[in-house]
């Protein structure tokens, strides 16, 4: 594409960026290899912005690798992606400073301490908010001056997210921000994420806990050993399957589904 | 510039905190100036046994801060997932190797301005010294090294590239003419010893240090070692694990 026609792209999207429900990112035949292995097997979705899709699948499906490959830190084997009209891998910079990205291993220098590391991503940001701000928001201002190393698994991973916010983004890609994380962390979270939705911004939260799902997911992509087994809104999801049943009920459903539909395809 | 300064601010933080890089910076290259000068284990020929040694606790203190304490570091940084996920921010590539290029020359300097004081006291004489040579040695001395540890740090595991980068610099301390000199290692050793940055480093510094005219032969050896480890990072450097 040229840099023209991508500019352009950019130029319709922030156009739009007042209103929801614009797709702000968009898979398409996504493919990623790891030497033998195929982790990512030919998917294609979109997410909206003001919504949170909610990727789920059981550990190793591909959820980790599509995010990554979303958020440029990645490169796919094949297929394309676009996020906010642009490509994640070429134009890295222009994107980095529009999307907030937790990663599943946090990526803080352990003797870090918790308000140097929001202080410094704020600046990494061009100071789009504060420290104390961020920190306020995830319940971290009594350990301002805690290390990464000292902090328990929850409060290390509300940092996390508080370092995604420093982007006031429009894309946020977490990975897995509520495991190992106390109810009341999840609460809080919970509680930070939709209120990013409502915002305009477009979450794209992983996680292999289907309760957690459930609770915060507008969209729903269910991945299996690289493949999608659903790609829909939540509320379809459950309508066409009974209201009264759990996604765990329509996980396992779809998954066992699937693997007799690929068991006959072997014989 | 306020990203490539809070980058710069937030390595040098980490590293100050880190008492084993301390030590390794800054207490065992003074430590071994105070101890060899005031002892007799030196075989040198030189007539004042300072004057050997600041060239040689020099090129120490470059290896330490370029090679072993970068390296160790980058190699940690990237299993700990810091480095993938400033990837993901606007820092960008260019302003993360600037801020720690930055970061080295901070600690360089200061060990350079540690070490004259510290050597004076011992009763070194500084008249002789060519700074400008020795500044620009120091650059050639420093991409070198740096390029040698981000190779080894951008493709080990954290743990082997912690061990590698110890042992590079234990095997370049002895075989590099810092405190026994190449000529009285068995001959074959002596002159694999000869071509190895470290030796090329403190043989240069000890020209610039007497003032005397630089082996041209040596200063272009260490030239190719620099631009060669620098490629090679580049080349091979992986971000994440």
């Amino acid at each position: 594409m040229s840099a023209k026609s991508c500019e352009l792209r950019t130029v319709m999207v922030m156009n739009l960026s007042g209103r929801s429900n614009q797709v702000a990112i968009s898979v398409r035949d996504l493919v990623v290899d790891y030497k033998q292995l195929r982790a990512v097997n030919n998917i294609s979705f979109d997410a909206k912005a003001g919504e949170v899709t909610v990727v789920i699948g059981p550990n190793g499906a591909g959820k980790t690798s599509t995010m990554e490959v979303c958020s440029g830190v990645r490169t796919a084997t094949s297929g394309t992606v676009s996020v906010l009209g642009l490509d994640p891998k070429k134009d890295r910079s222009k994107i980095n400073s529009q999307i907030g990205v937790m990663l599943q291993d946090g990526g803080v220098y352990p003797s870090a301490r918790v308000f140097e590391v929001a202080q410094h991503y704020c600046n990494l940001y061009g100071n789009r908010t504060t420290a104390d701000e961020l920190l306020e928001m995830v319940d971290l201002t009594r350990q301002k001056k805690t290390s990464w190393r000292k902090l328990s698994g929850g409060e290390k991973q509300r940092l996390s997210l508080a370092l995604a916010l420093a982007a006031k983004p429009r894309v946020a890609f977490l990975d897995e921000p509520t495991s190992g994380v106390d109810i009341f962390g999840r609460d809080l979270i919970r509680s930070i994420v939709r209120r990013l939705a409502n915002d305009g911004c477009a979450v794209i939260m992983a996680t292999h806990e289907l309760d957690e799902a459930q609770r915060v997911a507008d969209h729903v992509l269910m991945f299996q050993d690289g493949n999608l087994l659903a790609n829909a809104p939540l509320t379809e999801l459950r309508g066409s399957a009974g209201m009264n049943q759990t996604l765990e009920d329509i996980f396992r459903g779809l998954s066992s589904k699937a693997t007799i539909s690929r068991s006959r395809e072997a014989q | 510039m306020r990203i490539f300064r809070s980058q710069l601010r937030q390595e040098l933080t980490v590293m100050a905190r880190n008492g084993e890089q301390l030590l390794l910076l800054v207490v065992v290259p003074i430590v071994l100036l105070v101890f060899f000068s005031q002892t007799d284990f030196l075989t040198t020929d030189s007539e004042n046994k300072i004057d050997f040694l600041m060239p040689s606790i020099l090129s120490l203190a470059v290896m330490s801060t370029a090679m072993v304490s970068l390296g160790i570091a980058t190699g940690f940084e990237r299993s700990y997932g810091v480095l993938k996920r400033l990837g993901t921010t606007p820092l960008g590539t260019r302003r993360l190797v600037l801020a720690k290029v930055a970061a080295i020359c901070v600690i360089e300097i200061a060990q350079l301005v540690l070490l004259i004081f510290v050597g004076q006291s011992l009763g070194w004489n500084p008249s002789r010294i060519n700074l400008v040579q020795i500044l620009v040695l120091l650059l050639i001395g420093t991409s070198c090294f740096a390029g040698i540890g981000l190779t080894l740090a951008g493709r080990l595991r954290a743990e082997i590239n912690l061990a590698a980068q110890n042992g590079l610099y234990l095997a370049l301390l002895l075989l590099g003419g810092i405190f026994v000199s190449n000529d009285e290692l068995p001959k074959t050793l002596g002159d694999v010893a000869q071509v190895l940055p470290s030796s090329l480093l403190s043989s240069l510094l000890r020209s610039s240090f007497n003032n005397n005219e630089l082996v041209m032969t040596d200063a272009i050896a260490l030239c190719t070692w620099a631009l060669t480890a620098c490629a090679l990072a580049v080349i091979s450097f992986k971000w994440s694990d």
